[in-house]
């Protein structure tokens, strides 16, 4: 066969799992983007603020530690435009929604485990990002990353003071 | 203190750039400078290989088809051999050793080497009908020599791989595979004028051994035909290595018209012995 036509019909398998790969994680991440704003809008008046020291204004009834963890996959394209990233430079935005998604997750499943356990605030929330690796022919490849949230939920009195 | 429960501001960590533009812009600004890459060392090439003494050439490349117990006992070998040295005694105080070798493959196709080894393959053989068909094919093939292109093609093959050896780090397989299919489409139209060109010096070797230009187009002739059943059409001829064969035939039709040589003239059988299996 001829040699161009050869490496068009080979490129033509990789060029469609990234085409897969772009379809199926531009659409989980558009549900995942709504799902949050939705939430955040659910949750926005349960506070979660990085303060060490608890307010002396505040009565408090109850403390916990509370943690919120997602974990998520990096998608083939989102890694393709990365790599192709660390010859030229520059900001990785692929990864930039990725890790903005993770973080708002978490943060997110934090608030539900507070509210859950009945704590109206958490304080001295923290975040802690882990990658996931993964396997590759040079065996560092990142399989996704994991966000952890955790902070202190507060139950406060009904009538400070 | 009060607590205010405001959203996250949106596109401050993130960007708003469509992934796909992302995509097109590396993709294509590094296809792009590969190619420049690699256009810019074919052209520094094309400059230095005339610089390059045959002599010097023999020695780093002479190895390439070093004689051989099996293939001096090959009938055919010897054969091709007499041939090519008849075409080769027209083309006066040529700085070459030529050798004939024949390759075991069922694709009709001859191959110059860096050193002066031709390869011939056996369905190259078994297609021609008689000696003025393979004359011209390897009279081609010292076309190749005259114009040093079988130097060119493998110099821009060495720099194609190192450009791209380069771009296969970092996820860049596909750019690389991008770029390669770019670059030899790219190539397409060079390496046709050189093709032109060694045809137009084979059909007058063959002219000079003996002394008319018959049947010479005939064997592409007949390529084209069997081709035809899984051809394409003209993306087909557009992407082959070897110009279009059916234009091929015309052109040397042309040629021999422009230089009055004579197209008819008795054809010499074909003296290849078939190897005993």
């Amino acid at each position: 066969m001829d040699p161009a036509l050869e490496a068009l019909i080979q490129l033509g398998a990789p060029l469609a799992l990234l085409a897969l790969a772009f379809f199926t994680g531009r659409r989980a991440e558009r549900r995942h983007y709504q799902s949050i704003r939705a939430r955040e809008r659910e949750l926005c008046m349960l506070p979660a603020v990085t303060f060490r020291q608890i307010p002396s204004s505040w009565g408090v009834d109850g403390v916990g530690l509370v943690t919120g963890s997602v974990v998520i996959s990096v998608d083939h394209f989102k890694r393709f435009l990365a790599g192709l990233r660390t010859l030229v430079g520059g900001r990785i935005k692929s990864y930039e929604t990725l890790l903005d998604r993770a973080r708002r997750e978490a943060v997110l499943r934090c608030k539900e485990q507070a509210r859950a356990r009945g704590y109206h605030a958490v304080v001295n929330l923290r975040l802690e990002t882990t990658r996931i690796a993964g396997k590759s022919r040079k065996g560092n490849a990142t399989a996704g990353v994991e966000v952890l949230a955790f902070g202190t939920g507060l139950e406060l009195r009904r009538d400070p003071r | 203190m009060e607590y205010d429960g405001r959203l996250p501001a949106e596109g401050i960590n993130t960007s708003d750039e469509h992934p796909l533009r992302e995509f097109a812009l590396l993709v294509g600004g590094l296809v792009g400078a590969a190619v420049a890459c690699i256009a810019i060392a074919a052209l520094a090439i094309d400059r230095l290989v005339p610089l390059l003494p045959p002599a010097l050439e023999a020695r780093w490349f002479g190895g390439w088809l070093a004689p051989d117990a099996e293939a001096e006992s090959d009938p055919r070998t010897a054969s091709l051999q007499t041939l090519l040295d008849r075409l080769a005694r027209h083309w006066s105080d040529h700085p070459y050793a030529f050798r004939v070798a024949v390759l075991d493959d069922a694709e009709p196709n001859a191959i110059a080497l860096p050193g002066g080894g031709i390869l011939v393959t056996t369905g190259l053989l078994a297609q021609v009908a008689n000696e003025n068909e393979l004359a011209l094919v390897l009279g081609h093939e010292l076309g190749h020599y005259h114009g040093r292109d079988h130097l060119r093609g493998l110099g821009r093959g060495l720099a194609t791989q190192l450009v791209l050896g380069a771009l296969s780090g970092g996820g860049g397989e596909v750019v690389a595979g991008l770029a390669a299919t770019a670059g030899q489409l790219a190539q397409r139209g060079f390496d046709r004028s050189q093709e032109s060109r060694a045809d137009a010096f084979g059909l007058a070797l063959v002219h000079a051994e003996y002394g008319h230009v018959a049947g010479a187009g005939d064997f592409f002739t007949r390529l084209a035909e069997s081709r035809a059943t899984g051809a394409t059409g003209r993306l087909a001829g557009y992407l082959a290595t070897h110009p279009l064969h059916a234009d091929r035939v015309t052109a040397l039709h042309a040629e021999a018209a422009a230089r009055g040589w004579a197209s008819e003239g008795p054809l010499t059988p074909l003296a290849i012995p078939t190897p005993s299996k």
